[in-house]
């Protein structure tokens, strides 16, 4: 797992005003790690409003990321929970859980993307993780 | 017949059109059913060759004022349910 998602990119339970914030949240674990530039966090949302909120792909859950390269330092991904959940525009709203990545170019994140989305993709594994209290719930639900 | 090429897109074919296209190769496997399923991009998405493109229904709505290539939208890129019944459709309707 610490391979696809390192548990220390992981937070639960953040707090988020609004789709904006809960998108900075999820991005500032990259930023603090050196894996973005701080302006990619502003292309992720910049991207958001130009093309809508199709970014909560199913309900619950979201995905931020903006292009491939522009920013991004390495390939890396966040996962955040909320303990309110915000509102993106969407018919999936509201949104509990922000998975969040920076890539370098198209492809070679793909693996590591394919793999966690194997894990996401249970509907009922996003109400497990949204419901998690620490970061270690949550490695235990996606491994399970 | 040549095989049937679907394009699953969203903002810039690296994300959750991934996402999507998982979706849809698992239900062609349960089918026993082939088709080439390739992630794509919303600014090009519709000058690359293919027979149909699955996107979001935000994105559908844009896509489809820009070309003729039938568009599916997908409310939930994690139902399997609506993945599937949209998937057999769209193909069976192909093959008339």
């Amino acid at each position: 797992m610490e391979e696809i998602l390192q548990k220390d990119h992981i937070r639960v339970k953040e707090t988020a005003a609004t789709w904006e914030d809960a998108i900075r949240s999820a991005g500032n674990i990259l930023a603090e790690a050196g894996s973005i530039e701080p302006e990619y966090i502003d292309y992720m949302i910049e991207s958001l409003e130009e093309y809508g909120p199709y970014v909560v792909i199913a309900p619950m859950l979201a995905i931020a990321h903006a292009a491939p390269g522009r920013g991004v330092i390495r390939n890396d991904l966040s996962l955040i929970t909320l303990s309110s959940p915000v509102k993106f525009g969407s018919e999936n709203d509201p949104v509990f859980v922000v998975l969040c990545f920076g890539c370098i170019d198209p492809t070679s994140h793909i693996h590591r993307l394919t793999k966690i989305a194997e894990l996401l993709s249970k509907e009922s594994r996003i109400s497990a993780l949204a419901d998690a209290d620490t970061a270690d719930e949550i490695i235990n639900i996606l491994n399970s | 017949m040549s095989i049937v090429k679907i394009q699953a897109v969203c903002g810039f074919g690296c994300g959750s059109s991934l996402f999507l296209k998982m979706k849809i190769q698992d239900i062609l496997k349960e089918n026993n059913l082939e088709a080439e399923v390739f992630c794509g991009d919303i600014g090009t998405c519709t000058t690359v060759p293919c027979d149909v493109i699955f996107t979001s229904a935000e994105l559908a709505e844009q896509i489809m004022k820009r070309t003729a290539i039938p568009v599916v939208p997908i409310s939930n890129f994690m139902n399997k349910d609506e993945i599937r019944e949209k998937t057999l459709l769209f193909l069976s309707e192909s093959l008339l």
